[in-house]
Order: C-alpha cells, then sequence, then structure tokens
C-alpha cells in the first residue's frame, strides 16, 4: 500500500489523542507509587501509598466489589428475560417498555438520585442501607444487559430454534433454560462484562444515594481527591485501574470477534 | 404469513393481544408476562413512582408549579444552562471532528499496533467523572504534565485545570471513547467498494470524503454526537473533582440540593434537564432512524 | 417394513396403505391468522401410515401452514380436528405429539455438539444415559456422521447439518416425521444425493412422512403421493405419476412443469389448433371438467387451453409439418439442446432437440404435435378455477 504525507498526519493525529488518554493515566499511576510527587520520581518508588488507602478505603472498595456482584446479579436475573420478551413480541407496548427502561441511561444520574431521594429517602433503614445504592445501579445498568441480550438473540433464529427444541418434546422452561439462555451467552458475557464496569465506577447517583456508612470506591475517590495527599489519592485511582483495566480488556476481547477463533471454525466443505 | 407488527390489528386491547398464541403455540401469555414481571416490578417501583413523585415535588416549592419556569426566569440558573448547553455543544463539535477523522483513519488502515492504539483510545469509557477529573489534574493540574513541560521550556508553569479549559478538556477526555468507537462502528459498515467507485469516475480525495465518506458516516456521526451532548450535559463528577468557578447545571443541581436545601428547585432543574438530553437523544432517533447504540454510553 | 412396501414412488399400482407407520388424519381444517388472512381454505386430508406425502407448491400457497397444523406450531381454527391414529391431538402443542422435524435452517443449537444435538430430544424425554447414548450411537452411524459426534454445529458443512438434523428428528421414534424444505439450502448437487439418501432412509424406516417443498422434480422423486397446493387450497391429491401425466387443472400443470401454452377450441371430439385438427381419443390428456372433477376423454364445444411440455412437440421435415416457427434462442442443455420458437402460439414456445441438431437462431422451422404428450382443459370447465376441496 501506498502511504502518503495523508496517512502520516492522521497517524500523528491518532498518537496525539492517544498520549491525551494515556499520558494522565500513567502519571497518575506512577504518582501512587511515588515517595513525594512533588519532587518527582528520584524521591524513589513504595507501596506506602497503596496500603494507606487500603486501611483508609478497603471497606469503600469491597461494598464497590460487593455492589458490582449484586447488580450483576439482579440484572441478569431481571434483564435476560426481559430481552428474550422484547426479541419475541416486539409490539406497541414492549417497546414502550423498552423505552422506559432505557431513560435512566439517557437523563443525567443526579436527577434520578433526586427522584429516588425525594420517594424513598425517608425510610430510615433503607435510606442507610447499600440496597438503596443497588438500587440506584441497576437502573442505570440494566438496559445495558437488556440491550446487549436482545442484539444477541436478535441475530439467532431464535423462533426456529425454540421450535425445534419443541418438536423434541422440550416445553418452555426446558427450552429456555437449555436452548435460548446457553446460546445468548455472548450477550449475557458482555452485557455482564458492561454491568460489572459502570457498577464499580458509577459516581454520579452514588454520590448523592450514599451516606457515610455505604460509601463505594468512586465516593472515596472523590473524598480521597478532595482532602488527602495527591499520593494518596493517585494510589487509589491506581487501584480503580487496577480492578477496571481486566474488565475493560475483556469487553474489548469481547467485542472484536476473534479472527482465530473464527478461522478454527471454518465450516466444512460439501464434497 | 405476514404477521409481523401484532400491536397493529383490529381486536380490541387485552394482554393477550400483545403476548398471545397468535402467531404460534410456543409460549403462553402468562410465562410473558411472568418474564417480564420482576423487571417491570423494579422500573416502576423504583423508577416510575419516583418520577412522578419528584415531579409533583416541585409544586411544594415557594413558587408552586412555577418553579418549573426558574431555569428560565432567574439569570443564575439560566446563565448556568445556557453555559452547559454551550459547553456541551463545543465538546461535542470538537470530539466528532477528532473522532471523525481518527475512527475512519484506524477503520481503513492496517499496521501494527492498530489494535494497542484502538485499545488506549477507548479506556477511559468506564471511568467515573471524579477520575476523569483527576486525569485533567494530572494533565494540567499543579503538578501535571503541561505544567512541568511549560515550566521546562519557558521556565513558566502552565496551569489551566481548574478553569473552563480544564473543564472543557475533562469533558473531550471522556467523550472521545464513546466517538471513538460510534464513528468506528458506522465506518465499518461504510462500503471500501463506494470509494473505490467515487474514485474510478475520477473524484479527488477531497471530494470522495465529501460525497461518500461524510454522508456514508453522517447517521453514526448524529448519534454518538447525541450520546455525546448528553453524557455531557449531565456530567457531574468532573466538575465536582475540578471544583472550578463555572456553575454547570449538574453543579447548580447538587448545591440546591444538599447546601440549600431547595428541593423544589433541584427537583425542577433534574427535570428541565432530563428533558433536554431524552428531547436530544429521541431528536436523534427520530432523524437517524435507529437507536443510538448504548454501548457507547458508558459512565462518567 | 418389507421390501413390496417399497413400491416405485413413481408406478400407479403404488402400495399407499403401509404398516406400522401412524394414520394422520385433518379434518374439517381451516387457518386464519389474527390479521384476517385466510392461510388454509377448508379442507379434509389423510396421510396413511408410512406413507410419504410431499406438500407441493408456490411459496405461500399454505403447504408450510398444513406442515405447522400437523407438527402443533400452529392450531386449526375452530371445529377443525387432527388425529395421529386414534390420538386426537388437535389442541396437543408440539411437545406433545411426538413428531420429528427436520427444518429449512435445520435450527440446530449452537451451544450444543453433534451428539448432544441428537440427543436432546432423548435427555428431554429422560431417557436412561446408557440406553440414549447408545441410541444417539446408532442414529449417527446410521446417518453416516458418527465421526461427526464431537463437532460443533458451526463446523459442519451444509450437508453435514441436513445429516445431524434428521438423526435428531428420528431418534425419538416420532409418530410422524415432518420436512419442511429441507434441502432448499443445499447446491443442486447434494441436493440430488442427499434426496436419493432420504428417500431410502424413509422407506427402511417405514415411518408416516410429510414433505414440504416448492420443487417439483423432488416431490416427484419422494412422494409416495403429492399434494399441490395453491392459494390456500388443495388443487390436487395423486400419485407422481398422476400429478405429471393427468393433472387436473391449468395450474397444476403449469406447476409441474408443462410450460408451453396454447389457445384452442374442442369441437365435435376434436382439438381444433389454427387449421389442426386433432382427435380428442390420440390426446394424452384431456379435462373437459364438470362440477366434481375431470374426467377424461369427454367431449364439449368451445375454447380449450392446451398445456404441454418440451416434448409435446417435435420437429419434422416441412411436408409433414403441422406448423411453422421461427427460433428465437437456443440453449445448449448437454444431453439436449433447448430451442425457443416464436410464431406457434401467442408467446414462444420451447421445444427440445437433439444437440447435434444443426439449427441456428433466425432459422425457420417445421413441427408436429405428439398428440398423447398433450393436456387439454375445456375452459368452461370448474377446473380452471382449480382450487376444490378435497
Amino acid at each position: 500500500m501506498r502511504r502518503g504525507g495523508p496517512f502520516y498526519a492522521q497517524l500523528g493525529l491518532t498518537v496525539l489523542l492517544c498520549l491525551f488518554i494515556v499520558v494522565p493515566i500513567v502519571m497518575s499511576a506512577l504518582a501512587g507509587v511515588t515517595v513525594n510527587v512533588f519532587k518527582g520520581l528520584s524521591s524513589g518508588l513504595t507501596l506506602r501509598w497503596i496500603f494507606e488507602v487500603w486501611d483508609l478505603y478497603a471497606q469503600s472498595i469491597l461494598l464497590s466489589l460487593w455492589l458490582a456482584v449484586a447488580c450483576l446479579v439482579v440484572t441478569t436475573l431481571a434483564g435476560v428475560p426481559l430481552a428474550y420478551v422484547l426479541v419475541r413480541r416486539p409490539n406497541r407496548l414492549t417497546r414502550m417498555f423498552e423505552e422506559i427502561l432505557t431513560l435512566p441511561v439517557a437523563i443525567p444520574g443526579l436527577a434520578l438520585a433526586l427522584a429516588l431521594l425525594i420517594t424513598y429517602g425517608g425510610f430510615g433503614s433503607f435510606r442507610s442501607s447499600w440496597v438503596f445504592i443497588l438500587i440506584g445501579h441497576v437502573l442505570f445498568t440494566m438496559p445495558f444487559m437488556v440491550r446487549s441480550v436482545a442484539a444477541v438473540m436478535s441475530a439467532m433464529d431464535m423462533k426456529t430454534l425454540e421450535e425445534g427444541a419443541a418438536s423434541l418434546g422440550a416445553g418452555f422452561w426446558h427450552r429456555f433454560l437449555h436452548v435460548i439462555v446457553p446460546n445468548a451467552t455472548p450477550g449475557i458475557l458482555a452485557g455482564a462484562l458492561m454491568v460489572v464496569t459502570l457498577s464499580i465506577g458509577e459516581f454520579n447517583l452514588t454520590w448523592m444515594l450514599h451516606t457515610p456508612l455505604t460509601k463505594t470506591l468512586p465516593v472515596g475517590l472523590a473524598d480521597s481527591y478532595a482532602s488527602m495527599r495527591l499520593e494518596i489519592g493517585s494510589a487509589y485511582t491506581l487501584i480503580f485501574f487496577v480492578l477496571i483495566m481486566p474488565l475493560l480488556i475483556a469487553m474489548q476481547m469481547l467485542a472484536n470477534p476473534g479472527k482465530k477463533r473464527r478461522a478454527a471454525s471454518q465450516p466444512a466443505e460439501d464434497e | 404469513m405476514a404477521l409481523q407488527n401484532l400491536g397493529e390489528g383490529r381486536s380490541r386491547p387485552s394482554f393477550s393481544r400483545y403476548f398471545g398464541m397468535s402467531r404460534s403455540a410456543m409460549a403462553s401469555p402468562a410465562t410473558f408476562m411472568a418474564l417480564m414481571a420482576p423487571g417491570v416490578a423494579i422500573v416502576a417501583a423504583f423508577f416510575l413512582i419516583p418520577l412522578v413523585l419528584v415531579a409533583m415535588e416541585v409544586a411544594n416549592g415557594p413558587d408552586g408549579w412555577a418553579t418549573y419556569l426558574v431555569i428560565l426566569t432567574n439569570a443564575r440558573y439560566f446563565e448556568s444552562l445556557v453555559q452547559t448547553l454551550l459547553m456541551s455543544a463545543g465538546v461535542t463539535v470538537v470530539a466528532l471532528i477528532l473522532c471523525g477523522i481518527v475512527g475512519m483513519f484506524l477503520v481503513r488502515n492496517r499496521f501494527s499496533g492498530r489494535s494497542v492504539l484502538i485499545g488506549l483510545l477507548t479506556l477511559p469509557l468506564s471511568f467515573p467523572g471524579t477520575v476523569v477529573g483527576f486525569m485533567v489534574i494530572m494533565l494540567a493540574g499543579r503538578q501535571g504534565a503541561v505544567g512541568s513541560i511549560s515550566n521546562a521550556l519557558i521556565g513558566e508553569k502552565i496551569v489551566f485545570a481548574y478553569e473552563i479549559a480544564g473543564l472543557f478538556i475533562g469533558y473531550l477526555y471522556f467523550s472521545i471513547p464513546r466517538v471513538i468507537l460510534a464513528v468506528m462502528a458506522s465506518a465499518e459498515k461504510l462500503d471500501p467498494q463506494l470509494e473505490e467507485a467515487a474514485r474510478s469516475l475520477g473524484a479527488p480525495r477531497w471530494r470522495v470524503v465529501r460525497d461518500v465518506i461524510l454522508p456514508g458516516l453522517m447517521p453514526g456521526l448524529i448519534s454518538s454526537g447525541a450520546i455525546c451532548f448528553a453524557t455531557a450535559m449531565g456530567a457531574f463528577g468532573t466538575a465536582f473533582t475540578l471544583a472550578t468557578d463555572i456553575d454547570v447545571l449538574p453543579m447548580v443541581i447538587y448545591t440546591e440540593f444538599t447546601r440549600n436545601a431547595n428541593i423544589a428547585v433541584a427537583a425542577a432543574l433534574s427535570i428541565a434537564l432530563g428533558l433536554i438530553t431524552w428531547l436530544c437523544l429521541s431528536a436523534v432517533r427520530f432523524l437517524v432512524g435507529e437507536k443510538a447504540d448504548l454501548a457507547t454510553r458508558g459512565g462518567a | 417394513m418389507n421390501a413390496t412396501a417399497m413400491a416405485q414412488p413413481g408406478s400407479q399400482t403404488v402400495q399407499t396403505e403401509k404398516t406400522g407407520g401412524t394414520r394422520i388424519e385433518l379434518a374439517g381444517c381451516t387457518k386464519t391468522f389474527p390479521d384476517g388472512t385466510r392461510a388454509l381454505l377448508p379442507f379434509d386430508l389423510t396421510i396413511n401410515g408410512g406413507e410419504t406425502l410431499v406438500l407441493l407448491g408456490p411459496s405461500g400457497c399454505g403447504k408450510t401452514t398444513i406442515l405447522r397444523l400437523i407438527a402443533g406450531l400452529e392450531f386449526p381454527d375452530a371445529g377443525g380436528k387432527i388425529t395421529f391414529g386414534a390420538d386426537d391431538v388437535t389442541s396437543q402443542s408440539i411437545e406433545k405429539r411426538r413428531v420429528g422435524m427436520v427444518f429449512q435452517s435445520y435450527a440446530l443449537f449452537p451451544n450444543m455438539t453433534v451428539a448432544e444435538n441428537v440427543a436432546y430430544g432423548l435427555k428431554v424425554q429422560k431417557v436412561e444415559r446408557r440406553e440414549r447414548d447408545e441410541r444417539v450411537r446408532a442414529m449417527l452411524e446410521m446417518m453416516h456422521i458418527d465421526m461427526l459426534a464431537d463437532r460443533r454445529i458451526d463446523q459442519l458443512s451444509g450437508g453435514q447439518r441436513q445429516r445431524v438434523a434428521l438423526a435428531r428428528a428420528i431418534a425419538l421414534r416420532p409418530r410422524v416425521l415432518l420436512l419442511d424444505e429441507p434441502l432448499t439450502a443445499l447446491d443442486a448437487k447434494l441436493r440430488v444425493t442427499l434426496r436419493t439418501e432420504i428417500n431410502s432412509l424413509l422407506r427402511k424406516l417405514g415411518i408416516t412422512a410429510i414433505y414440504v417443498t416448492h420443487d417439483q422434480e423432488e416431490a416427484m422423486a419422494l412422494g409416495d403421493r403429492i399434494v399441490v397446493m395453491q392459494k390456500g387450497a388443495i388443487a390436487q391429491i395423486g400419485t407422481p405419476r398422476e400429478i405429471y401425466r393427468a393433472p387436473r387443472s391449468p395450474f397444476v400443470a403449469d406447476f409441474v412443469g408443462a410450460s408451453n401454452r396454447l389457445d384452442g377450441r374442442i369441437e365435435q371430439n376434436s382439438l381444433v389448433l389454427g387449421d389442426i385438427k386433432i382427435g380428442l381419443e390420440q390426446i394424452g390428456h384431456a379435462v373437459e371438467g364438470g362440477p366434481n372433477g375431470h374426467h377424461d376423454g369427454n367431449t364439449g364445444q368451445g375454447a380449450a387451453d392446451v398445456y404441454f411440455r418440451a416434448d409435446g412437440l417435435a420437429i419434422c421435415t416441412p411436408d409433414q409439418g403441422q406448423m411453422r416457427g421461427r427460433v428465437e434462442a437456443i440453449s445448449y442443455l448437454g444431453e439436449k439442446s433447448r430451442l425457443t420458437v416464436s410464431g406457434i402460439g401467442e408467446s414462444a414456445i420451447t421445444l427440445d432437440v437433439d444437440p447435434d441438431f444443426q439449427i441456428a437462431i433466425g432459422d425457420d422451422i417445421h413441427c408436429r404435435f405428439n398428440p398423447e404428450r398433450l393436456t387439454v382443459f375445456g375452459r368452461h370447465s370448474n377446473a380452471r378455477n382449480a382450487a376444490q376441496t378435497m
């Protein structure tokens, strides 16, 4: 291929944009393990800040992980059947419901949190439990699970698969659990990654919904940025990156249908 | 065999009309309703009812229902609305231009390191707004990269993290991954043969871009622009972390609610903000005829 | 199954009542879709035990709907009744009916291996593990796909998928095997091979089978009897030979390949085509038509449609010729050449000649009718309107 000036100009812009994204990430990661940021790397490397963060914020990190898992369970149990209905029964009623379901993503988290607070803020023990935050996370992440599963479901010929299973004697729940759900696994997996990643990182809603006893990881982050020394904020951010990077990388690998995998499963030729 | 749209029938409205056994006997209406029940219950209890209550809460304010107009009548709120709109629109335009070029480039060229570049560019997709704010501090804060470089070069630390420029940079930071993904998705659907056809007819490069590539990318650009705009309108964490002196609307809502306990006004402003973003996304769906891709919405 | 029951599908004296298979009856069935579309007009249909019945017709004729009624994927309108032997299955859903079904797109489960697909129905029926494995193995062997047992579905070729789908459908020993255009997705050569295999399989199993297709040749090759469908109604039921040689209506004639049509008249026991006159007693198949179907060779007066295949006309010397035409196109088909000839009827006529016959486009040719290859429909016959309740 002939690569002229335009190629390198565009490559340059791409690299520049990449640097814009990556430089602060690297800097913050380094700052998290530097003895003294104001003196720079020459002051030496240390894990002290990481341990300090753990001492200060272990609770909020663990709560975030717990919330993400709970959120995943709820969105999967409620979202997969929803996706099935939306794909199998596309009519005015289900489309309207899908629209409503997606609204919590479209409107700012702050507004959603406000609505939840005004409605349920008075129920003291509910208000101060982690379930209150979970609800916000479920509302926000559910559409991602439903869309992701529905996309896979509409790509496969679900109607015929189901008829095939029924012709072999399988009743609805058998078909649903042994044919529909297993074949929707890629969608569920992609949705699950999205849900967990979003839940761990959710701030807009959570900041409004949290109480001093129900701080999540991003709430703690905001707290550390505001009131701790730069190294601690950085170290905390580093922990967040370490948590979230594998999820993001898995998501990207799932999004690119692996060329290797496809090559391995070349359909045979008819002789 | 034409029976796609059950909703267009003539029979009287009933659940069995929507979930009936009309087409085939695969699952009973009761089964469909049981499948939907958990999701419907969650959405009804924790979204629809709160939404109605928050809309009514506004009436409890000092001005009653007129509180809804406060966003237009109160100079501070109105100014904040205009600032937020301008900021979001500006970020959207810049992100579309940058990501349009880069996204198209990444789809149409194969070179080593390409997938690494894509991976890095989409990394901040689910960073919370606070982290994005912190990234801006790392970049342009007092200990930031820009400051260190400028200090070395011209002996002066350039710091702009806490100004409007910093906020803009932050919004751009979380917009880039979303827009890049959307642009690449629609660029991949673009048939390269169209470009080849245009070139075979003698069109110079810029005309190919103007006549073939841009019209082809347009639906993707519009829908990702809408998502970018909507996300920017609602972004709270970044502004919160940077604690700038500009009042973006979400910050105003937050202040009214927590510091001033002005719940009615906060509710009215929230509804206004929600309405703007929702209208924006709906308008795009109407224009482009396809749903803006949620997967690129991410956090923030 | 005994060997005598394996009658030639083409023979007139086909023995339709075989032992071993389930007899299926549809009585007073209609199907109206919720949007008001009438998919099937009222009809009765009996499929004998062990018989292979082919539902043949163009797309949208209702053949698949009949199959789905029998499968239990659709239900007839009120009043219709479906029985499997002595068992009334009208309101039974598909999972209770014990039918085996092969889908056009195969509907193999991508999340399971070949063996798991075949075992699925047995698993649902809670067949004990050891017996299940045994039966799966036997099925795979019978279909010659035992070496593919652990393959994933997306690693199979179209033909292999077809075999898996068949194995899966018959593993449960269903009361009836339903095949919905199972070969349509395959290329022409493989279609013929698999057609032969399915044919011998059906005869070996002695199972009642219903086969939907739009391919006339496939229908002829497979069916003990063929049901030709037109616009939601049965146009004709008969053995392949009856359908081919004695179509009851112009629609059936046209659909089974008699694509040439000429306008004629019937006058005093003769077919009159322009200045040619052919005695009706020489005509292969003439339908004058009364209110209750047809009676061959009867006379009537008035306009008639004459249908014939490419073998209904033969080229001859000018002095023997009954008419003259002009060659518009020549397709060399290997064992023959097919000519498109104008000037004989209103539209062009196709006829076959020896591939070595020297002829060029624009040539004039002389030809004469092959009376026993003609099918004549009196135009006032009811048969013209084809579809009748059987």
